[in-house]
């Protein structure tokens, strides 16, 4: 169902589909009744979601500085108006200004119609938090499409994309069905790519008993992204580290994150802490993922039902913490084209790796040009949150919300020549903009931040 | 009219607003902080994050980033209100000689009446007239026009009248009262005391300010003016101390490893004579 009623949306997971997560879809005629009673349980859970609700003014700071917005003029992409959708049902059910006044404040009616504006307009918003970094109040939109995503899930109403990936992530530890037997396959072939292109040796290991370290690539990097798992594993052989990663879980992503925060994200993170104890490994250093990360490194510690034994941190961290230190060589010269970097949303506005990613950077190109804005300022690729919709209604809508990426990149004249770069070191940025760059003619290559590190490593 | 305005219905006012604000403020508290969702870059202490909060509550930093012609608006508005709200309690209290008790300054009881009238006067002014443009930019910028509800215009409307009749009663001299007058009036309030014989009372402009500010306090607790709070709610989660976990890898020695030529095909330990 691409469209209802002039509002784009995702397609829909089936019911077949949705029991492989174990829903059980609410039938239409009640799930406005069970939407309210869903919203209530969940408006007494979380304090960010009732913050939300109750105390925004209405400033509309938030309009210009969301890219979805920026790129669709779309009224109901406004952060606040998209928190609106919601709001209007929490003020009729929950508040007296909304019983009472209902008009005056915009209080509204369940209705089914209501429910399919919320399936559409909370899928297109990439939770990329800008809104929360520029409002005066810090009010996050992110938790209010994190929980009208969960409702709508209990509801019976997910993305296909979402519900089927969340299943293959149950069934076969990683977001891309890549059954073992596959994943070794193709980190032997990496083996092989890496002694051709680079000339050095690098074993990935495989559920190795005693590693110290367990690896967490983004499953995408088996397909999509080999330079990022390569670079991995050339920078974890350069440091002699005892290394690695889990069959179980070759995942750095976790939908459940996006879609299903009790039971799928829940389910997700307890898979790694089992994994990490059968493999009797000190750390977990986690790839690059964007939205991965945060569910890790600051969702884990709430989530894990048992006390966590391991310390979790991004390969980010891990590798510019050794330049610091100046244990890595590093020849920038082997990345000479010229660099630009798109800050990963949940990489600068929810887990700090702001200045490790230009510690990087600075070390490993030499032709570095920030964006504008950078950092914590930066905008969203445009497909955040997994919105990575193939339906061609939802195709047309990430060509908008990347167009404010476009004309970032753009500016920084990197594709100039049209041998730029565009670094992007998030498993769902590089999905978004590998297309993107193309729809908007940047004249860029897309690659991870991890690549160009071990392309750049001295070995000898 | 005298009677419901000014005698009874303070107590009511007072009452709900006490008992309101521990309704929602509650009903905030009661909801938990589930995970964790500060913003990162994050404060290192709890100064730091008391100085992010304090700025964005007190200069409204993310204004002045963001969009500079609210932040003139807003902070204006702010700072004439809470100057406004301070200067009815002072005046009332001290008769605007409150500048001569500071010590150390040789502020004269006359200079410090004239001092407390006009600022008075300018806050009053530009309490009327920032409100006046929030108003305005509600209606005329395309961004505000989209996210405004009924009700964020009538609000402004509302403290546009409130704020009108006070101005008429600080300068229009036929409508204007003495700080006595209602000093004593307070006071009786306070004390239980019968109010509806005084001289006070009479004046119609101070009868319809004196309710709308009930009104308004009646409602404060239930509608967005809470925003006051609401704001250091929201901040106090998304504003937190985090320290990130240290970096280093377990059993891992660089130069050694790269001594041993690790991963280099003729090295010492995996020299499988590729080339």
């Amino acid at each position: 169902m691409p469209e209802y009623k002039g509002m784009v949306q995702p397609a829909r997971a089936s019911i077949t589909e949705l029991r492989k997560i174990h829903i059980e879809p609410v039938p239409d005629e009640l799930k406005p009744g069970k939407a309210v009673e869903y919203l209530d349980q969940l408006r007494k859970k979380f304090r960010s979601f009732v913050l939300a609700m109750e105390s925004c003014t209405k400033c509309g700071l938030c309009a210009e500085n969301c890219h979805t917005y920026l790129g669709t003029r779309d009224p109901n992409n406004i952060p606040t108006n998209r928190a609106e959708l919601i709001r209007k049902i929490y003020k009729r059910y929950f508040t007296l200004e909304g019983r009472w006044f209902g008009k005056l404040v915009g209080a509204e009616d369940i209705s089914l119609d209501v429910l399919e504006q919320w399936y559409s307009y909370f899928y297109q918003c990439s939770q990329c938090r800008r809104c929360a970094h520029v409002c005066p109040f810090g009010i996050d939109t992110c938790e209010v499409t994190f929980i009208g995503r969960q409702l709508l899930h209990w509801l019976g109403i997910t993305p296909k994309l979402h519900s089927t990936t969340g299943a293959a992530m149950e069934k076969t530890g990683n977001h891309s069905a890549l059954p073992k037997p596959g994943i070794v396959d193709t980190l032997e072939f990496m083996s092989e790519e890496i002694r051709d292109e680079f000339g050095v040796e690098v074993e990935f290991p495989v559920d190795k008993p005693g590693a110290d370290i367990m690896y967490i690539p983004s499953s995408a990097d088996f397909l999509l992204n080999p330079y990022t798992l390569m670079g991995a594993g050339m920078f974890f052989a350069y440091i002699g580290a005892n290394w690695t990663i889990p069959s179980t879980v070759t995942e750095a992503g976790n939908f459940g994150f996006l879609f299903d925060q009790y039971s799928t994200q829940r389910g997700n993170v307890m898979r790694l802490l089992n994994a990490a104890q059968e493999l009797g490994v000190k750390k977990i250093v986690w790839g690059e993922c964007g939205h991965g990360w945060r569910a890790a490194k600051m969702y884990i510690p709430t989530l894990a039902d048992r006390p966590l034994r391991w310390p979790i941190t991004h390969i980010h961290d891990e590798v510019a913490n050794l330049i610091r230190n100046k244990e890595l060589k590093l020849d920038p010269l082997q990345n000479s084209k010229p660099v630009t970097l798109h800050d990963p949303c949940n990489y600068v506005r929810a887990c700090g790796l702001n200045e490790n990613m230009r510690v990087i950077m600075n070390a490993c190109v030499t032709d570095f040009r920030e964006m504008n804005p950078h950092g914590a300022d930066n905008f969203c690729c445009g497909g955040g949150a997994a919105i990575l919709f193939d339906d061609p209604e939802m195709y047309q809508r990430r060509i908008m919300f990347s167009k404010k990426k476009a004309e970032q990149v753009r500016a920084t004249g990197v594709g100039e020549d049209g041998d730029g770069i565009l670094c992007a070191p998030c498993s769902i940025c590089k999905a978004q903009l590998y297309p993107m760059v193309e729809e908007h003619n940047l004249g860029v290559e897309v690659k991870g931040l991890i690549d160009l590190v071990g392309r750049s490593l001295v070995w000898k | 009219m005298k009677l419901f305005i000014g005698q009874i219905l303070p107590y009511f006012t007072v009452t709900i607003f006490i008992l309101g604000m521990i309704y929602r403020l509650g009903r905030w508290a009661g909801a938990q902080i589930v995970h964790n969702i500060t913003l990162s870059p994050w404060p290192q202490t709890k100064g730091q994050a008391a100085l992010r909060v304090g700025t964005e509550a007190f200069l409204f930093r993310n204004l002045f980033i963001y969009d500079k012609a609210l932040w003139a608006g807003a902070l204006l508005m702010h700072f004439a209100l809470l100057n406004v709200l301070i200067g009815h309690l002072v005046g009332f209290a001290f008769f605007g000689t409150q500048f001569a008790l500071i010590p150390g300054l040789g502020i004269t009881t006359e200079l410090s009446k004239a001092m407390s009238d006009c600022f008075g006067s300018i806050f009053g002014i530009v309490l009327f007239v920032t409100l006046l443009y929030l108003l305005y930019r509600r209606l005329a910028k395309e961004a505000a026009k989209l996210v405004t509800k009924p009700s964020d215009n009538l609000w402004l409307l509302y403290l546009l009248v409130l704020v009108g009749i006070g101005n008429i009663m600080r300068f229009v001299p036929n409508y204007h009262i003495d700080y006595v007058l209602v000093h004593d009036y307070v006071t009786a309030l306070i004390l239980f005391c019968p109010v509806v014989h005084m001289e006070l009372l009479n004046n119609g402009f101070f009868l319809v300010h004196l309710l709308l500010v009930q009104i308004l306090l009646i409602v404060f607790p239930f509608s967005k003016l809470m925003h006051v709070f609401g704001m250091f709610a929201e901040r106090y989660i998304v504003n937190r101390v985090y320290h990130d976990p240290a970096p280093g890898l377990p059993n891992v020695d660089v130069s050694a490893a790269r001594q041993a030529e690790l991963g280099i095909p003729d090295g010492i330990l995996q020299g499988r004579g590729y080339k």
